[in-house]
Parts: structure tokens; C-alpha cells; sequence
């Protein structure tokens, strides 16, 4: 026995000194967070996620770093995943703060692992912001909390206006994810939106499924039925696809308006000719994009092969948002509290950031004000800029 | 009419939960063994059709030899069965057999892991990205008095019924059925009696999985989204129809799925369909109270090897 | 070749029993004292000797996180693993052994309760300092212990009753809804529920209430399975509870009140370490006492032999029922506590995702057991949390490694063992093996 701990003793002695061989801190370095569903129901987000952020690191590790007061900084992104669960993105969110030394993070993505995970971050004093979260509790009463989307109480109404004002409707159908927290909380606040242009009852269809459910017949026939003359679903591309390809199959010919979530190249991809004339809300336009944007699309094509998504987008715009505020911080102590505090300070103060979604300016919660963009899909499957609606 | 077209979608989707059902029903009515790695069997006879059918589109664009859409359709559905059922006996040897006199729930458990292993790898192997599966066929559509139909529901309707009654007439009229049904009837005393258990449990795992990789390729063609846990849901319901259906009834099992589908259609008709899946599983709730041995199974009271 | 592999295999042997040789003497008071001082160890050097090591900080949940990320560091986490936990726990083990082993034969002769309350104040001292380090390892320690909590209260139904119960998720949902609702009600001014009702001091001290109520809610909840499913003997009950489950979600993404599908937020973070393990522990007692008694060994007669049982005057049903709805009630507090530790619930997560895990955890752990249980419930959460750098391969390890578990031990890695208490405290000789 006395054998065998004295050889583990020498061992770990031996091993101590290549330890300390090996051991380089970099006082430099400043470390981001990043909270994406990599595995679990959506790794398509969490994917798209990664990749900007890892797009972002490349371009300003290549510039040398983040410059704060004269020093230039190298970056290190820590990604975590948080297996699309709430409770993992709160165990996610706290090992990137007290363990990785995170100066600010980005994600979570869904609202259901945004909202107890920006809790924590708030507690804890570390700016969070969640480009894609959509609920309000995300951000309410949470000064560290910021996000990168517009709400869906603005967004509900964008679309409302520009039914009523494009084509003078009156009667609308909805249909919608009842277990899924976005597109329900959008339905609402259109339905909302839309009996106050139409009067109460201009709703003649609210009818929903429940998420993976893949025929809508039932509900789609009840849509028909009731005389609608538009239907309003604001869903993701995989059910997009599904909803609008049967209720075209069931003879229906009027036209049908979604929201941001229809904003992937998988959408045309998976929908295909069906899709072509409809309409939705969204933040940026991916054909005939111009200038950075175009310039982002081309680069993250070149990279990862395919249009990069809304998730794409609006992540690469908080990364830069983060940049932006560090840089605007003016000075890095090294003591984690001070820095994160200035950090929040600055990304509170952020004024007309230029993002590829936007502009975008936070108001007191933490949520930007931003420009909507009405898409069409044209007849050769392309997003086309249709018109802009701004706050 | 919204009654007819309701029952027309009825059909279609019941037909899915029918043909899943079929595979739970016939490895729990012989093994008696929860196969719950059975929804994932269903999304990987999807993505075996999926590749089937784009290789044989592909060939058929080269302009070697060309084929009828139905044809191709026809020849991906033999393939993939072929293909997936292979799957399902890889699935009974590592998963199930070794476990041959384990607990049932312990075996259920190892489908359960297997099931998960089998998305993962899918999406290790394919990335997030859904796949959209090709159209073989044209889409023509029908109206019959307001009632709009397919010729892609009829065929599925009709493909499914036929698969079933082959099924039943299988497990009826043939030697291997027969001693199937032997092995269900009586699990330890039917081996030894010389019926190969190990070639029986192979047999019933390819069949379930064949039929899988037909609803799977079905599916395709309704909903042409493919993604790798889209046989999570489908499953565990089709495990309820399959259970419900009674324990050694291919007919109980087919009418059980069937019952699932028109159940979870009407409910929307009827009542507001945010409440679809509470009122629809209260009525399969008050069906067990009243018939808690199912639609066509036996009351036993058997020990039960657990 | 064969004498070779003879030699080995008794060579191994040999190592084995020195090894048991070794720990045999060591009473479990000299463990946690072992413990103990590792992680007092790792408290006041912990950092600065991470850091002479090469790495940032101590490593968080014994270095997995360190060796997957960086395999450069594998050495250095090794050592910090050695030098900081195994070689204190051990040297430490066995050289109080003598003194500890003195110690246990005097409390021997008090009242059991006493001896308990001191091994459970060591355990908490220790685990309370471990996590102390970061709030991520307290994290990682209530959620643990909650799983702890949900895995034995299914192992009570799919174990000692020999059921294949699906809706334990379910039960947890009504438990963490109602206990929620409670706290959200009386004491937080909420948008749903307006201002508060009772004042806020008050509200740690009703906690307990509100864990009771969440429990309670879902053993009515399970009275809705129970009734259909234990009229005869079957596998509908795997039906029925996964129907029930089906419902109970679709119940409350229906209920506004409860924020639906966007879930509820913002309850009081009472759910502390102190207060989850204190529940967790008197949760292990109560089921054990329960399992051990009279009733619970008519559960097993029911789940080995029904007609046998029924022939020996034990009432199957209700036996069966009395025990479905404590195991149900279990699952409420574990849900209550896991409400107010996440301080956010939404419908989606107490799904098929939630039932796998809770199944994984009873099956890895062992059938019929309490230690199997706890072993269960702590591998996996922790391989959970260890194996996250691996991202995508974790979901084919995780399964791979139960799949092995079921093959080579069918019934999980430590089945059918009683957890008796005084056996595990009493002091041990060398020669009492």
C-alpha cells in the first residue's frame, strides 16, 4: 500500500511540474458566452447560431481583437449547449458566468430557455442578450437582459396594417402551435391587432394543432369553411411547409401571410412552388440585400453552403452588438463585476446600431425599436423586399 | 360535407397510426416487449425511402431507363422494406435478445436508448437540416361533391388496408404465422416444442419494421418534411392505438390506428382544437375504463414475466 | 497462453481483495470525515493549486469539462483529481478508521436517530463546502437531488410494484403547477395573480405547504390513472399513464391563468440547497420506512405473485393504489422543488423527453432499490452535465452506456437491495466482511 501512494505521489508531482509547463494565462483575452440549442428538438438554431458566432470570431480575431481603451483584446467564444431544455440553459447559462468567466453572453434562442436563464444572468450581473427570445418576460424588469428581435405585440400589428392596407380584407383566419410559445403569443396579438382594425368577430377562424403534428386537415377544412379570405400562420418553415402544401391541396386558392419564423431558405426549399406569392413579416430581406447584408449572406453561403436564416442574422447582430458595447466601455479592469456592469452601461446606450436586421436602439427593457420588412416569395422562389414598417 | 372531408383526412391519418401500430402490436403480442425504438424505426424507413427514391429518380434522369413515377414509388416502397426490415433484426440482436430473460420493462428501456441513438446518429449523419422527400407522383385532385380527395389519400388508405389484411392473412394461413401465434399463445413452453424462437423474433421484427418503412415512405408523400425525430410522437401514440387494439389482434391493432386518427380529427371539428389532445386522450381514457382489455384482446391474469 | 491469462485473472483477483482488504476496516464516519477534509482541501488551496496545475480555475465537476475541451490539460486535471480528492479521501478513510470505528460503537449504543443526524450534518457540511466553489456546482447539486426525489418515487411503481408507469412527468407538472400557484398567489405580486396576499417573511416558513399542496394535487391527479388501471392485472397502465400525461399537458397549455404554453415565471427562489436536501432526504426516509414496511413488502408479494398475494389476504388493489399515489405524491414535491429552483415551468418541459430521462435514471440505478436509485439519478444527471462539451455525441453515449447496463445487469446496477440504515452506519472490523 505504502508503495502504491508513494508512485501516485511522485506521479502527480511529475505531472504538477508539466501543469505548470503548460500553464499560459492570457490577461488579453476576452471571453463571450454563447447559450445555443445545439442538440435536442431544435438544433437547426442551434446550428445557425454557432456558425455566425463562430464567423464573427474569425473576422475579429483576424482584425486582432476587440480594441477597449487602446488595448487590443483576442477573443475566445465559449459554446455551450443546452439541449433546448430549461433547465439546462439555467445550469448552461450559470457555468458560462461563474465558471468560464464570460463577460456577456448570447442566447438562449427560444423564449422557453430565454426567460429562466436571463433571470439568472440578471441575478448574477451579467449582460445576456437573446437574439431571437420574442416573449416580453424575456427582458421585463431585467436590466441585464437584452434582446435582438423585435416583440411580438409590434410585429402582430405589422402584419394586421399591411393585410388590411394591401389587399382591404375583413375577415381572417389564424392558424397556429398552441404548445409553442412564439407562435401563439404572435397569434394572439394579431387576432388582437386585427378586431381592432375589423371589429370584434373579423376572426372567423382561430384554430391551432399542437407541435409535430403533421396534417392540418381538420383545421384547414374548418378554415375554408368559414369564408376567410386570408389565412395568417405564424410558424416554422417545416409546418409552413406542411400547412400551406394542404390547404392547396384542398382547393384553397386565397392567399396566406406568415411572420419571421418563414424566414430560412428551407422554407422555399421545403415548400416549393406552393409557397411562391405569399407574404410575411420578417427582419431582412435575404434577396436583393445590399451592402453588409449582402455582404454577411455572401460570406456565411461561402462557408457553411446555404442562406444563412433569421436566427443567422439577428445572432451575428448581437455578437456585434456585444462587440460594440465592449468597445464602448471604454476601459476593462479585470475585475468581472465592474466590467459587466460597464458592459450592460454601454449596450443600454447603444444608439442606432447599424445591424444587418436594422437599426436598432434599446428603450428602457432592453428590446430594440427596429424596422419590420414585408417579404414576398417570388415566383422563383426568392425573398423579395416588398415594403418596410417602422415603429 | 365538412363530416365526409373530415373522414376522408381521418382515414389518411389513421392510416399511419394503423401501420406503426401493426410492428408494436405483433412484437408485443409474441415477445411480449414494449418495442419502443419503433417511432424511430418508422423516421429511419423514411430516410432509407428518401435515399431510394432520389437514387432511383437519379437514374431514371440519367436516361438509362425510364420509369412511371407510380413505378419508382412502387419499387422505393419494396426497397426500403427490404431495406429497413434489416434494421428492425439488427435491433432485436442487440437490443432485445440478449435480454431474452431479462425484465420486459428493462428490454423496453434498451428500445427506448436505441431509439435515441438512432436520431442522434441521424443527425450526426445527415446535419439539423430537414429534408424534403421528392414528390413520385403527381398530385391530382378530385372533387366529389365538395369533398375534396387525392389520389395520394386514396392510395395510402387503400395501401394500408391491403397490408393489413396481407398481415392477417399471414399470421392466419401460414406455417410461420401459425407458429406466431403459437409463441404468443405460450412463450416459454412453444421453443420447446421446436419452434426456432430466435428466427421467430426476427421474423416479427422485420415485419413490424417493414411495415414501418412503409408508413414511413407514406408519410413522405403526405408530408414531405422529414426530420429525425419525427417518429417520437407518431410512436408513442401508435403505441397507445397498438396496445389498445388488444394483445394478438392484427385487426384490433389496424382498428385501434384507425380510431386514433378519426378521434384526433373529429375532436377539432366538434369542440375548439386548442383542446384536441385533452379531449381526445379523456376518450381513450374512458374506453380503457370500459373496456379495459382493449377491442379484441383476451383478460389474463397470466403471471407476467416481470 | 492460457496459464497466462490464468495468472492475470488470479493476479487481479488478488489486487481486488487487497483493495477490500484495505477499505474493509473504514466505517462510513471515516469517509465523510475523508470527504470532509478533501473538499475543505480544495476549498482553501483549491484555486491557486488549479492554477499552479495550468488550468483557469478548479475544475467544476471533476475535470470532465477540462479533459474533453482541452485534452493538452488532461494531466494536470488528473493530478488536481489525485491530489485534491482521492488521496485525502483515502489516507484520510483509513487512518481515522480506528478512532471512527471507536466513535460509531459508542453512538452504536444511543438512539439511531442521533448517529443519522450526525452522518447526515457531515454529508451536508461536505456537499454544502463542495458547492460552495461555484453556484454552477450548486446548480448541479439541487437539480440532482431532485432527480433523486423523481427517481425514486417512479422506482416505487416501476420497481417495487412491477407497473410500467408513463406519467411522471405528468404528476410532476401537477405538483410543480399547484405548489406554484400557491407561492405565486400568496406571496409574489405577479401580473397573473396581483399583489401579494400574506407578507413576504412569511413565505419560507409556508414553503413546506406549498411542496405538500403540489404533492397532493398530483396524487388526485393519479387517483385518474389509478382507478381505470388497477382493476385488473395488464399493461394498460402504461397506456393510461401515458394518455394522462397527454392530458395533463394539453390541460394546462389550456389554462391561461398559468401563463398556458408561455409557461410560468418568477416564483420565489426558496427552493435553496439547505431546504432541497433537507426535503430530498426526508423524502428517502419516508419512502424507505415505506418500502420496508408491512405494505410495501405486500407490494412486492403483488408484483411477484398477484393471486398468490390475493390468496395470502393481502389486498391487491388497494395496495396497489394506496402505493401508486405516494409514489405520485413524490413526483409533486420533486416538481414543487424543481419549480422554485428553475424559478420558470412552461408545459413543453414535462414531456416524453422528461418520462425518458426519469426511466433512464430508474433502470441505470436498479429495480427495487433506494441505493440504486440514488446511484441512478446522481450518474446521470452528472454524465449529463459532464459529457456536455461532447454536444451531439453525448445522446450516443448516454444511451450506448445504459444499453450495456441492461445487458450485462437486466434489472440496473445495484437491484433489489435493501437500504438499511443501521447496517451502513454500525463500526467495521477488518475481519467483518
Amino acid at each position: 500500500m505504502k508503495k502504491f501512494v508513494f508512485a501516485a505521489a511522485i506521479i502527480s508531482i511529475f505531472a504538477a511540474c508539466l501543469g505548470v509547463c503548460a500553464y499560459a494565462k492570457g490577461p488579453d483575452v476576452i471571453r463571450i458566452g454563447v447559450n445555443a440549442p445545439l442538440t435536442g428538438d431544435i438544433p437547426k438554431v442551434g446550428e445557425g447560431t454557432k456558425y455566425a458566432a463562430q464567423m464573427w470570431l474569425k473576422e475579429v480575431n483576424a482584425a486582432g481583437g476587440i480594441e477597449v481603451g487602446g488595448r487590443k483584446y483576442k477573443v475566445e467564444l465559449v459554446i455551450e449547449d443546452n439541449e433546448a431544455k430549461a433547465e439546462s440553459a439555467v445550469k448552461a447559462t450559470t457555468k458560462l458566468i461563474t465558471e468560464e468567466d464570460v463577460l456577456a453572453i448570447v442566447g438562449p434562442q427560444a423564449s422557453k430557455q430565454a426567460i429562466p436563464a436571463g433571470g439568472i444572468a440578471n441575478e448574477l450581473g451579467t449582460p445576456m442578450i437573446s437574439p431571437w427570445s420574442t416573449n416580453p418576460d424575456t427582458t421585463k424588469d431585467r436590466p441585464f437582459v437584452f434582446r435582438g428581435c423585435f416583440l411580438d405585440p409590434f410585429q402582430g400589428p405589422v402584419v394586421a396594417n399591411f393585410v388590411k392596407s394591401e389587399f382591404g380584407f375583413t375577415k381572417a383566419a389564424v392558424l397556429y402551435d398552441v404548445a409553442s410559445d412564439y407562435p401563439k403569443g404572435l397569434a394572439e396579438f394579431f387576432k388582437k391587432a386585427w378586431e381592432g382594425l375589423n371589429g370584434a368577430g373579423s376572426v372567423v377562424a382561430y384554430e391551432s394543432f399542437t407541435t409535430k403534428d403533421a396534417d392540418f386537415s381538420s383545421q384547414l377544412t374548418k378554415i375554408i369553411n368559414s369564408g376567410a379570405q386570408f389565412l395568417f400562420t405564424p410558424q416554422y418553415y417545416n409546418e409552413v411547409a406542411l400547412i400551406v402544401q394542404q390547404v392547396r391541396q384542398l382547393g384553397w386558392k386565397k392567399p396566406i401571410v406568415g411572420s419571421d419564423s418563414w424566414g430560412s431558405a428551407e422554407t422555399v426549399k421545403l415548400c416549393g412552388k406552393d409557397c411562391y406569392g405569399s407574404f410575411f413579416s420578417t427582419h431582412y430581406a435575404a434577396a436583393g440585400a445590399k451592402g453588409a447584408t449582402r455582404e454577411f449572406i455572401d460570406r456565411y453561403q461561402k462557408a457553411y453552403g446555404y442562406v444563412p436564416d433569421d436566427v443567422a442574422a439577428l445572432t451575428w447582430d448581437s455578437v456585434r452588438i456585444v462587440k460594440q458595447a465592449v468597445q464602448n466601455c471604454g476601459k476593462l479592469t479585470g475585475d468581472m463585476k465592474t466590467d459587466r456592469k460597464c458592459v450592460r452601461d454601454a449596450m443600454a446606450k447603444i444608439r442606432e446600431f447599424d445591424g444587418i436586421t436594422g437599426k436598432m436602439t434599446f428603450t428602457e427593457e432592453g428590446d430594440p425599436i427596429k424596422c419590420a420588412v414585408i417579404v414576398r416569395i417570388s415566383d422563383k422562389g426568392e425573398f423579395e423586399f416588398y415594403k418596410s414598417v417602422c415603429p | 360535407m365538412v363530416f365526409f372531408q373530415n373522414l376522408i383526412n381521418a382515414l389518411q391519418w389513421g392510416s399511419f397510426y394503423a401501420l406503426i401500430a401493426l410492428g408494436y402490436s405483433m412484437v408485443y403480442s409474441i415477445l411480449m416487449l414494449f418495442n419502443f425504438a419503433h417511432g424511430d424505426i418508422f423516421m429511419v424507413g423514411a430516410y432509407i425511402g428518401f435515399g431510394v427514391a432520389t437514387a432511383l429518380v437519379a437514374l431514371t434522369a440519367m436516361g438509362n431507363f425510364a420509369l412511371p413515377g407510380w413505378l419508382v414509388l412502387a419499387l422505393t416502397i419494396l426497397i426500403s422494406m427490404f431495406l429497413t426490415s434489416f434494421v428492425g433484426m439488427f435491433v432485436e440482436r442487440v437490443g432485445y435478445r440478449p435480454l431474452r430473460d431479462a425484465p420486459r420493462a428493462s428490454a423496453a428501456i434498451t428500445g427506448l436508448m436505441i431509439g435515441i441513438i438512432l436520431e442522434t446518429g441521424n443527425l450526426i449523419l445527415l446535419g439539423a437540416q430537414r429534408i424534403s422527400f421528392p414528390s413520385l407522383i403527381e398530385t391530382s385532385t378530385y372533387q366529389l361533391g365538395g369533398v375534396v380527395v387525392t389520389n395520394k389519400k386514396i392510395m395510402i388508405v387503400l395501401v394500408s388496408i391491403a397490408l393489413s389484411f396481407a398481415l392477417h392473412q399471414f399470421i392466419r394461413r401460414t406455417r410461420w404465422g401459425m407458429a406466431m401465434r403459437a409463441m404468443a399463445f405460450d412463450y416459454a413452453v412453444v421453443p420447446l416444442m421446436g419452434v426456432p424462437l430466435n428466427r421467430i423474433a426476427a421474423l416479427t421484427f422485420a415485419i413490424g419494421s417493414g411495415l414501418a418503412a412503409v408508413a414511413g415512405i407514406l408519410f413522405g408523400v403526405a408530408y414531405p418534411v422529414l426530420d429525425p425525430y419525427m417518429g417520437i410522437l407518431v410512436g408513442w401514440k401508435a403505441f397507445v392505438a397498438a396496445i389498445l387494439g388488444g394483445r394478438g389482434s392484427v385487426v384490433g391493432a389496424t382498428l385501434a390506428g384507425f380510431l386514433l386518427g378519426f378521434i384526433e380529427m373529429f375532436v377539432p371539428m366538434v369542440f375548439p382544437s386548442t383542446f384536441r389532445d385533452l379531449i381526445a386522450y379523456s376518450i381513450i381514457l374512458l374506453i380503457l375504463v370500459f373496456r379495459p382489455h382493449g377491442f379484441f384482446g383476451e383478460p389474463y391474469s397470466a403471471r407476467l414475466r416481470l | 497462453m492460457e496459464s497466462t491469462g490464468d495468472e492475470l485473472s488470479i493476479n487481479g483477483k488478488l489486487k481486488s481483495s487487497r483493495v477490500r482488504e484495505f477499505v474493509a476496516p473504514i466505517p462510513l464516519l471515516s469517509w465523510l470525515l475523508g470527504a470532509l477534509v478533501a473538499v475543505a482541501l480544495e476549498h482553501y488551496i483549491g484555486t491557486s493549486f488549479a492554477q499552479t496545475l495550468g488550468l483557469r480555475k478548479a475544475p467544476m465537476l471533476f475535470g470532465f469539462d477540462i479533459m474533453l475541451k482541452q485534452p493538452t490539460l488532461i494531466h494536470s486535471a488528473l493530478t488536481y483529481l489525485v491530489l485534491i480528492y482521492f488521496l485525502p479521501i483515502i489516507v484520510v478513510a483509513r487512518l481515522s478508521a480506528a478512532g471512527m470505528n471507536g466513535l460509531a460503537a459508542i453512538l452504536i449504543d444511543y438512539p439511531l436517530m442521533l448517529t443519522v443526524l450526525i452522518h447526515l450534518g457531515m454529508l451536508y457540511a461536505i456537499l454544502h463546502w463542495w458547492s460552495n466553489m461555484s453556484l454552477y456546482r450548486a446548480d448541479v447539486l439541487r437539480f440532482t437531488l431532485i432527480a433523486v426525489l423523481l427517481t425514486l418515487s417512479l422506482n416505487l411503481i416501476n420497481g417495487y410494484m412491477g407497473e410500467f408507469s408513463c406519467s411522471h412527468p405528468g404528476f410532476m407538472a401537477l405538483g410543480a403547477y399547484a405548489s406554484s400557484v400557491f407561492t405565486l398567489g400568496l406571496f409574489a405580486d405577479d401580473r397573473v395573480f396581483g399583489p401579494a396576499l400574506l407578507p413576504q417573511w412569511l413565505g419560507p416558513y409556508l414553503f413546506p405547504v406549498a411542496l405538500v399542496l403540489g404533492g397532493v394535487v398530483a396524487a388526485v391527479g393519479a387517483l385518474a390513472v389509478a382507478i381505470p388501471s388497477f382493476r385488473t392485472r395488464g399493461d394498460y397502465l402504461a397506456i393510461i399513464s401515458l394518455a394522462f400525461m397527454f392530458i395533463v399537458k394539453s390541460l394546462i397549455e389550456n389554462l391561461e391563468f398559468v401563463g398556458g404554453p408561455r409557461g410560468l415565471g418568477d416564483q420565489p427562489g426558496w427552493a435553496n440547497r439547505p431546504v432541497v436536501f433537507v426535503t430530498v432526504v426526508l423524502g428517502i426516509w419516508i419512502i424507505n420506512n415505506f418500502v420496508r414496511s408491512t405494505l410495501g413488502k405486500a407490494l412486492n408479494a403483488v408484483r411477484d405473485n398477484e393471486m398468490a398475494a390475493d390468496a395470502m389476504t393481502v389486498d391487491t388493489r388497494q395496495t396497489k393504489i394506496t402505493a401508486f399515489l405516494f409514489g405520485a405524491f413524490w413526483a409533486g414535491v420533486a416538481g414543487g422543488l424543481y419549480a422554485h429552483a428553475l424559478r420558470y415551468i412552461n408545459p413543453g418541459s414535462f414531456g416524453i423527453q422528461m418520462l425518458a430521462e426519469g426511466l433512464a435514471m430508474v433502470y441505470f440505478g436498479g429495480l427495487n432499490s433506494v441505493y440504486g436509485s440514488i446511484v441512478g439519478a446522481c450518474s446521470i444527471s452528472l454524465l449529463g452535465e459532464m459529457l456536455r462539451p461532447l454536444e451531439l455525441f453525448k445522446w450516443i453515449i448516454i444511451p450506448l452506456l445504459l444499453i450495456l447496463v441492461m445487458i450485462f445487469r437486466p434489472t440496473g446496477l445495484i437491484a433489489f437491495r435493501e437500504f438499511d440504515v443501521k447496517k451502513l452506519v454500525r463500526p467495521k472490523q477488518a475481519s467483518d466482511r
